[in-house]
């Protein structure tokens, strides 16, 4: 069965990890907040793990999940 | 770093803070949804106010829509009606009330009347049949019809138009006419001829479930039964009858009676369920200062003609209790009466398991007590919010985030910003000065030169004390943080030797007044008290003044206030919403922190009463107005001459408050403080300390990612050459978007952050 995640971010080689000096690739994440987790897929470090998030899926989509959770 | 501890599990139970009872009551007080005089008056419950607002508006097909849903048969008793309507119009009291009969004779008369018949709806199984003619048998008739019973009418009339005339005399005869299609387009069967005696009767009980007659034939064959005029049934003679004395009675008589077979058909007892019958009683509160015409339309013929009813049904002034709409800008976002939106926030604070949706709503009142002064019962929409977020954090329900910022920055007021010291050269001080954490943040030159004058003005030593006084964790509803900065405040005062405390801002005056045994006085009265100092002025032009929030109730603080303006040379406009009728300007009950938007809307409130510039004794309205561009200034800059200037954002709110105590300290208490300078130099483009404001992100968060990138190297690149790094502190994740400038220093270009956590996952 494929496995379900929530988002996913390719980088496409654009981003650089500047401490291990290589290119951050999709790589798997997950999210936690109160008790609830989602399994991602988003620019990650391959050396030392770095997941970044972008300021756009920080703002959007993770806050409007962040709000749906609080109020549960 | 200070930090608070995020909700744990989501399924924590606790005991209520305000009981299903207490509730209630409290709902009770909102006569918003009480029906208007006219209607409560009505025993057939029209919707007076829909219909006159329809007929005003000339839509008489919408009006007659309305009133054939209370009369089958509206002619018949639009032109008989005793109207007990119009003696409880409100206009009554200032002129003449509205011709509420005459509107409805109009609207009958000249209304397109719905689509007649109904012979393609599906009829009930059980059946019923009324015995004898007059007013209470074809109202009855009309009734049953409508609830899809098969009837059958036994009258003595030869026919349709004899059994219609039986009691209707007083219609004319386009009325008559109009009546009598109505009358034969309904799906009843009539028998006529007959001659009405007990056995005819009761020879066809077995053919029907429910028989029903006219009272005259129930008196005349039936001379024992004892009619119910509730439920206009006889129970011994299993006959639905009763007296109806006119038109209007006759009319509510055979609603009650259709009710009753209606329950009958059912079989079942037609005492229960009936609902509320009858004319009511309403509390509803009118504004009657916005009526028009005192005086009726004259009629010049027999009845209005459209154009006159029209202009008629337009004296309506559609009595509506809004009185707390109109003042709150938060009620008006949710565009919800309290009562409603009481037992909507109520409600949530009962959810075990779901969402949790009227979360916002409650975090977003400001809870300032205006509406409790405009409502004409005294509607506490403030306690309703305030228990219900100490409740969701009583049973750890309560989200952390809409008040976080505002929590971390009182524990910053109350931690590395505090202050307390003596006034140099006493050990023990007779006073001590609370200017509050807003003032100290926005303004701290008119905070310093408070302090000096009262030194210098007062005996016996005044201490100084820069802090909290408790209203934020208040504001959220935690109890716990309350007590314990309650706790801290007191031990704090006793080291000072227990001063009389001399509050800068009316709402910490508030808060420390649940203070036990404290000695409170507002700066405004001591000032008067001992004369202003030299120096200060007030404005040339004219200026509204904003009464606080937290001086709600307190005319005499009020009343200092104008005072003290007054000896400055200002000249103040007083408006409708002046003194305790005074909105919030948006930062009481944290409202800011939960809904900008709301907040944001609150503070237009303040500022659409007058163009002139805005006097305020609070520093947090000084400053939510001068953040909307209006010319604003606190009553303590003017007694010091001093200028706070434009409006400081976030990070400089905290820079303000470390930057006096760290200042103060050197100056009058020779401390060197313990200042943390940064060994590197870090700038900010003007988009990312817009952002920064906006994100409620600070300096601090800031540097503390700056410092992690120093340290361990960590930041990607991005594809425009930027580099970004991030850092966890606290509850939320802050990400930082900067270059390194030739010279060695960073220049910040965006930041943001999240609460949730993100980690690498493995498989």
């Amino acid at each position: 069965m494929a496995e379900k995640n929530y988002y996913t971010i390719d980088p496409g080689g654009k981003l650089r990890c500047m401490k291990c000096g290589v290119k951050l690739e999709k790589g798997k994440a997950k999210f936690l907040y109160l008790d609830n987790g989602f399994p991602v897929e988003l620019p990650v470090c391959p050396v030392c793990g770095f997941v970044y998030v972008p300021e756009e899926l920080a703002l959007g989509k993770v806050a409007s999940v962040e709000r749906a959770l609080e109020d549960k | 770093m200070a930090q608070i501890q995020e909700r744990g599990s989501t399924h924590v139970y606790k005991v209520n803070k305000i009981s299903k009872e207490e509730m209630e009551q409290m709902v009770a007080r909102c006569v918003y949804e009480h029906p208007p005089f006219c209607s409560a008056a009505c025993p057939l419950k029209l919707d007076t106010r829909a219909f006159l607002e329809a007929a005003a508006a000339g839509n008489f097909k919408k009006a007659l829509q309305l009133y054939e849903k209370i009369a089958p048969f509206p002619l018949v008793l639009a032109m008989g009606c005793e109207a007990p309507c119009e003696g409880k119009c409100r206009l009554c009291e200032i002129g003449e009330g509205v011709a509420i009969r005459a509107v409805e004779e109009a609207v009958t008369r000249f209304g397109q009347a719905q689509k007649l018949g109904g012979v393609f709806r599906t009829k009930k199984k059980k059946t019923a049949a009324i015995f004898g003619s007059g007013l209470f048998p074809l109202f009855l008739a009309g009734e049953i019809e409508k609830k899809a019973y098969p009837l059958t009418v036994f009258c003595e009339e030869a026919d349709l138009e004899s059994f219609l005339r039986r009691g209707t005399g007083f219609l004319d005869e386009t009325a008559f006419e109009l009546e009598y299609r109505r009358l034969k387009a309904k799906d009843i069967r009539f028998v006529f001829g007959c001659t009405l005696t007990r056995d005819f009767m009761e020879e066809r009980r077995a053919s029907f479930d429910v028989l029903c007659a006219s009272h005259e034939l129930t008196s005349a064959l039936y001379p024992e039964a004892a009619c119910i005029p509730e439920l206009m049934y006889c129970e011994a003679e299993k006959l639905v009858s009763g007296p109806a004395a006119g038109i209007l009675d006759a009319a509510f008589g055979a609603k009650k009676a259709a009710l009753t077979v209606d329950r009958l058909a059912q079989n079942l007892d037609p005492r229960n369920t009936r609902g509320q019958e009858g004319p009511v009683e309403s509390q509803l509160y009118t504004d009657l200062s916005g009526a028009g015409a005192l005086t009726r339309v004259p009629m010049y013929g027999a009845g209005y003609t459209e154009e006159e009813a029209i202009r008629e049904a337009g004296r309506c002034i559609r009595c509506q209790c809004e009185e707390c709409l109109k003042s709150c800008a938060y009620l008006a976002h949710y565009k919800k009466h309290p009562g409603l939106l009481s037992k909507e926030i109520y409600n949530n604070t009962q959810i075990i398991m779901g969402d949790h949706q009227l979360n916002k709503p409650m975090n977003s009142c400001a809870l300032c007590g205006q509406c409790t002064v405009v409502c004409p019962n005294g509607f506490d929409m403030a306690r309703v919010c305030h228990e219900a977020r100490r409740n969701m954090v009583s049973t750890d329900k309560m989200p952390l985030a809409p008040h976080e910022f505002a929590l971390l920055d009182m524990l910053f007021s109350n931690g590395d910003a505090f202050l307390a010291r003596p006034q140099p050269g006493y050990g023990k001080c007779r006073y001590v000065f609370f200017p509050g954490c807003q003032a100290a943040a926005i303004a701290p030159e008119t905070v310093r030169a408070a302090y000096l004058d009262l030194c210098e003005r007062l005996p016996g030593g005044v201490a100084l004390m820069l802090g909290c006084c408790g209203a934020i964790c208040d504001w959220a509803g935690r109890t716990e943080l309350q007590e314990q900065t309650k706790e801290f405040l007191g031990r704090e005062l006793s080291k000072l030797g227990d001063p009389v405390v001399i509050a800068g801002c009316p709402m910490c005056k508030k808060e420390l007044a649940s203070h036990e045994g404290l000695q409170l006085v507002g700066i405004w009265d001591l000032l008067l008290e001992i004369g202003l100092p030299v120096g200060g002025r007030g404005l040339a032009r004219p200026a509204a003044l904003h009464d606080s929030c937290g001086a709600r109730g307190d005319e005499k603080t009020q009343a200092a206030i104008r005072e003290i303006a007054k000896r400055l040379g200002c000249t103040l406009t007083d408006t409708e919403f002046s003194g305790d009728r005074s909105p919030c300007c948006g930062y009481g009950g944290l409202a800011a922190y939960a809904n900008r938007e709301v907040a944001r809307e609150l503070t237009e409130k303040c500022l659409e009463r007058s163009d002139a510039p805005y006097i305020s004794y609070c520093m947090a309205c000084r400053d939510r107005f001068a953040r909307q561009s209006r010319e604003s200034r606190h009553i303590l800059e003017l007694v010091y001459g001093t200028d706070a200037g434009a409006p400081p954002d976030i990070s400089e709110k905290r820079f303000n408050r470390l930057t006096l105590k760290n200042e103060l300290l050197r100056e009058l208490w020779q401390e060197e403080p313990r200042e943390m300078n940064l060994d590197y130099t870090l700038n900010y483009t003007d988009e990312a300390r817009r952002i920064m404001d906006e994100r409620m992100i600070l300096t601090d968060d800031v540097i503390a990612v700056l410092d992690c990138v120093r340290k361990t190297g960590e930041c990607i690149q991005d594809e425009d050459g930027l580099l970004v790094a991030r850092r966890r502190v606290g509850n939320a994740t802050f990400w930082v978007k900067f270059t390194r400038e030739g010279d060695g220093s960073y220049l910040v270009h965006r930041a943001w952050s999240h609460r949730m956590t993100v980690v690498k996952r493995e498989g």
